[in-house]
This record gives C-alpha cells, structure tokens and sequence, in this order.
C-alpha cells in the first residue's frame, strides 16, 4: 500500500511539474510565436481549404513539421499535372502550395503563369473539345488566373513578380490595355521593379479608351526625362497620341518616326529561315 | 579460541565522498552512447541522404536558377529535420531498455554513479550524435548547393555578357537573385534550429522511456506527441472556431497546451531556408526555452527513474 501511495505521488508530482512547466512557458512560447511569424522565420498554420484538399501523407508531412518540404513534392507532382495538361489537379495541387507556403511569390507566379498563360492556350489548340466549350474554358481559366494573382497581392503586397504575370494574364489574354496599365502602374516603386515597367504603363495607357492624354503626358515626361528613354515604341506612341490629340507642330518631339525609315535594302534582308546570330534554319 | 586469535580484516580507508554530480562521469556515459550508437551503423543514413541532394540537385524541371537552388535547399533541410527528430525518438528510446537488456544498466548503477548523471549522459550522448549528423548533412548539402550555385553564376553571366543590352549593374542584380538563394552562412541557424528542435525530442523521449514499458511503447507515444505538437495552433484555432469557443474546449485546448511541448514552434529553419532575414534575438531566446525544456525534463525523467528497481 505503502509503494502504491509512494508510486502515486510521485506521479502527480511528475504532472504537477509538467503543468507547472507548461503554465511557465506558454506566456513565453506565446509571445516568441509571435515574434517568428513577425519576422517571417515561422510561417502561420494552413488554411482550412488548404487541410481538406491535402492528401493523408501531405498532412502528415505537414503536422511533422515538413511543410517545406511537402509543398517541393507538390509542385513536382504539379509539374506532373502540367505535363499531361490536367489543369484541375494542377490548380488544386498550387492551392495547396500556395497555403503551405504563403510567402513564397515562385508559387503563386507559376499557379498564374500555368493557368492563365499554358491552360489558356491549351485551351485555343485542344481539337479535343468542341469551339464552344474550349472558348468558355478559356475565358474561366483567365479569370481563375486573375483571381489567383489577386489573391496573392493580398498575401505579399509588394510583389512585383506576380503583378508582372498578372498583366501578362490582361495583354495576351484579355487584351484589356487599361487593366494592362493599371497593374504596369502598381509596379511602379515596388522592390524588385523592372526598367521597362514606366514605359509599358504608359504604352498600355496610350491603348487606353479615353485615357489618351494622362498617356500623352506621360509619355512625354519620359521623353523629357533624357536619350535613354527616347526608344522606338515610345517615340512611335508619343507620335500616334500626337495625332490622335492634334498637338500643336511646335510641341510635337522633332524625332522621326521609327516606322517611317527608309527600309533596309532586300539585299541586307536576312533571308526568312535565318534566325539571329546569322545562323540558318534549313 | 581461533576466533580471538584471528585478525580482524583490515578495512579500507574511507575514500573520498561521491560528489554529488560529476562531469567526467557524465562524459564518460556521453562517450558510451556515442559509441553505441555509431555500432547501430547509424551514420550510414548519412549515404542515403548525399543520395536524395544529388538526386533534388539533378531534377530536370524547367524552371529558373533561383527557384531550382532553393528546392534543393528545402528538399535538404526537410530531410536534414526529419532526420533529426526521427533520430531523437528511436535512438533515445532504444537506449535505456538496451542497456538494461545488455545489463550494462546494473554494472553502471552499480557503480558510484547518479541516476541523474546516467540519464545526462545518455542525452548528451545523442544530441552529440545529432549534433556530428546534422553538420555532416550539412556539409554534404552545402557542397551540393555550391555546385550547383557556381554552376548557374558561371552561365547566367556568360549568357548576360555575350548579350551587349545588359548594364553591369543589370548582370550584378540577376546574378544576386541566385545568390541570395545559394550558400550563405546564414543556413547554419537552419541547423541550430533542427538541432534544438531534435533536442527538446529527446528530452521528451527520455522521460517516456524512464516509465514505458517497452521501446515500441515509446517510440509511438513520442511520435504521437510529435504530431500532436505540431498540430497545436492548427487544431486550436479549429476546435475553437468550430464550438464558437465553448469553455470546455477551451479547457481542453489549455490541457493539451501545457502538457504536450509545441514542436512548432521550432519549425523555424523554413523560414531561415527561404531566405528571410534572421532574428539573432528570437534565436537565442529560442536556444533559452530549449535549455529550459532539457533541465526540466531530465528533473522530471529523474523523478521517475531514481528509485526505480531493476
């Protein structure tokens, strides 16, 4: 009896130590907690979607402590899944991805870039389908792309990258060149922009329904701003807004049209299967 | 008559008092296990780990020279941690019934030997043996990635400078987008974290084994803390949102929170692999907590294991 007794309290003191523990550190642990998501070296736990879509392994992985690690064999089997051109596992497989790892902008480029760019021309090529369907499709995936791209500026902000495939998405698929120009204009400042997104922002504004003058304006201050910026396609839109707003002559830039130029002789013509470098396709 | 003739047997000096706790005997037993489990042919995963780095190294996906280097990272430092953890658990939890099987276990207690020198040695022995895997893992990783970096730094720069368009500043700019994601020394806090995180395991996993019956017994109740650790802010959140925070769940969740150590937290290396700037402040008070969870969880092994009959 006596054992027994001496058996019991030393096991409530065992408890009575690992609560008293517990109660010590969980303030502390709280607050560190916080502190790592702060400073983006722990990453906060998955969405509710993300753990019904994950498959019984991934979960596992995930509860282990791999997240990282799960979301690499995702997006190999993603890349699987862009392979064989099944679009819907493909877009699960990134959802997944993208709320194990929130933070990485690599993801969320490629879900928008496998989307809206490579399911979207699937979608113009694949003779398997009929017109109608292939069209509705098209257009469902554009918008998914966006929404994707939407949905990651929510989670990284100041990307860059994923505006740049999101405009992509607006130019070549939409072909929305107000929308082209907005997203163009959102990169401006942001870390990690890139030389030509000024200009693009106002090429796409000058395509721009009733925006012509903001574009004018715009373009022209880029003009102004020195001989690196005086390139072909800007000097050639400046020209067509010139034009289009009947800017006095003694305002208009005095440099010529880049379209209008004498054309090389056909004898300079490189032949049409020569591709640059001089190299010839036979 | 004999027996007054005899002499009394000469009694030996009293020797010196046992000190209370000894750091050579503690190294000794450290010593001990880490010969042991280097016999347990444990450093033989390191073979099967250079295997899966050269094999995420060799992956032939169109991608760029960024994202390519931090797979490989994340696929090393994934394995790198699961290692550790995995290692934690089996090898703290085959230890002490090994020894009482060998009955190496009675020739050391019966020895002048603390019990809480025994249960010291023994973790110091295995965080030891993590310690030497985890920087061999990264030794091999780091080399891989450097391979790898210097690789994609030579044809990047050779591409840009064949290519007159690009500015030098342009060239420095592309080639840091490679570099931020190759070998920098940075990693190494990737590892600590690991380590810490194997470290607060064992610790754990030698307060189970001081009471289990058996090793499997420890073994699936360590991995089920594991995952139940992991899990806790997850499920927290969850139960909570679930019953519109109903007090008894509350209660639950405040149990499992004090009782089971939140592994999640040291989960930190990911964050570190990505590349995201490190907080020296919340490391070393992440090296702090583990510190705490080593003392008290050897106090509590002790507790259960100093008079515990063979």
């Amino acid at each position: 009896m006596k054992k027994i007794l001496q058996k019991w309290s030393r096991l409530i003191l065992v408890i009575a130590g690992l609560a008293l523990f517990g109660f010590l550190r969980e303030p502390i642990e709280d607050k560190l907690r916080v502190q790592l998501v702060e400073s983006n070296l722990l990453l906060p736990p998955p969405g509710q979607t993300a753990m019904e879509q994950m498959s019984q392994s991934a979960l596992m992985g995930t509860l282990g402590g791999l997240r990282s690690l799960v979301a690499v064999f995702l997006t190999l089997e993603a890349y699987e899944h862009f392979s064989n051109k099944d679009w819907e596992q493909l877009s699960q497989a990134y959802a997944v991805i993208t709320n194990l790892e929130p933070r990485d902008e690599d993801h969320w480029v490629s879900w928008i870039w496998h989307i809206g760019i490579n399911a979207t021309a699937n979608m113009e090529i694949d003779t398997r389908l009929p017109e109608f369907e292939r069209k509705r499709r098209f257009y469902a995936y554009t918008l998914e792309a966006v929404k994707i791209a939407e949905n990651g500026i929510k989670q990284l902000p100041k990307s860059a990258p994923i505006r740049m495939q999101l405009a992509e998405v607006y130019r070549e698929k939409l072909k929305d060149n107000c929308a082209t120009s907005r997203v163009y204009g959102d990169i401006i400042g942001l870390p990690g922009e890139m030389p030509f997104v000024r200009r693009f922002h106002g090429y796409f504004m000058a395509r721009c329904d009733g925006k012509e003058q903001e574009a004018y304006d715009y373009l022209s201050a880029l003009y102004r701003e020195g001989e690196r910026n005086h390139l072909p396609t800007l000097i050639v839109e400046i020209k067509k807004l010139e034009k289009f707003l009947n800017v006095p002559l003694p305002q208009r830039i005095p440099n010529p049209d880049p379209d209008k130029r004498p054309q090389p002789s056909s004898r300079n013509k490189p032949a049409p299967n020569q591709i640059p470098g001089g190299l010839v396709i036979p | 008559m004999s027996d007054s003739n005899t002499t009394a047997p000469t009694l030996r000096p009293p020797t010196a008092k046992v000190p209370l706790f000894s750091i050579g005997r503690v190294w000794t037993i450290a010593g001990s296990t880490v010969t042991q489990l280097v016999r347990m042919k444990t450093f033989y995963f390191l073979l099967a780990f250079a295997l899966v780095v050269v094999a995420v190294g060799n992956f032939n996906i169109p991608t760029t020279p960024a994202k390519e280097l931090s797979m490989i990272k994340k696929v090393s430092f994934g394995t790198m941690d699961l290692f550790a953890w995995l290692f934690a658990i089996v090898s703290t939890a085959l230890l002490i019934p090994r020894d009482l099987e060998d009955r190496t276990l009675y020739t050391i207690l019966s020895k002048p030997v603390r019990r809480i020198e025994y249960l010291v040695g023994k973790l110091g022995g295995v965080l030891f043996v993590i310690a030497v895997s985890l920087l061999a893992m990264f030794a091999i990783c780091a080399v891989m990635i450097y391979a790898r970096e210097s690789l994609f730094v030579g044809a990047e720069l050779e591409a840009m400078q064949a290519d007159s368009r690009y500015s030098q500043e342009e060239i420095a700019e592309q080639l840091s987008l490679i570099q931020m994601q190759g070998l920098r020394p940075e990693l190494g806090v990737a590892v600590l974290a690991s380590f810490l995180k194997a470290s607060v395991v064992a610790a754990v996993t030698i307060f189970l084994s001081t009471f289990a019956s058996s090793s499997l017994f420890t073994i699936i109740v360590s991995v089920l803390l594991f995952l139940i650790g992991h899990a806790h802010t997850m499920a927290t959140n969850f139960w909570l949102h679930q019953t519109d925070s109903n007090l008894f769940v509350q209660m639950l969740v405040k149990i499992v929170k004090i009782l089971i150590p939140n592994y999640q937290l040291f989960s930190f290396s990911e964050g570190v692999v990505q590349g995201e700037a490190i907080n020296y402040v919340v490391v070393s008070q992440m090296g702090m907590l583990t510190g705490g969870y080593l003392v008290v969880f050897i106090l509590l092994s002790l507790l259960v294991f100093v008079d515990k009959e063979f």
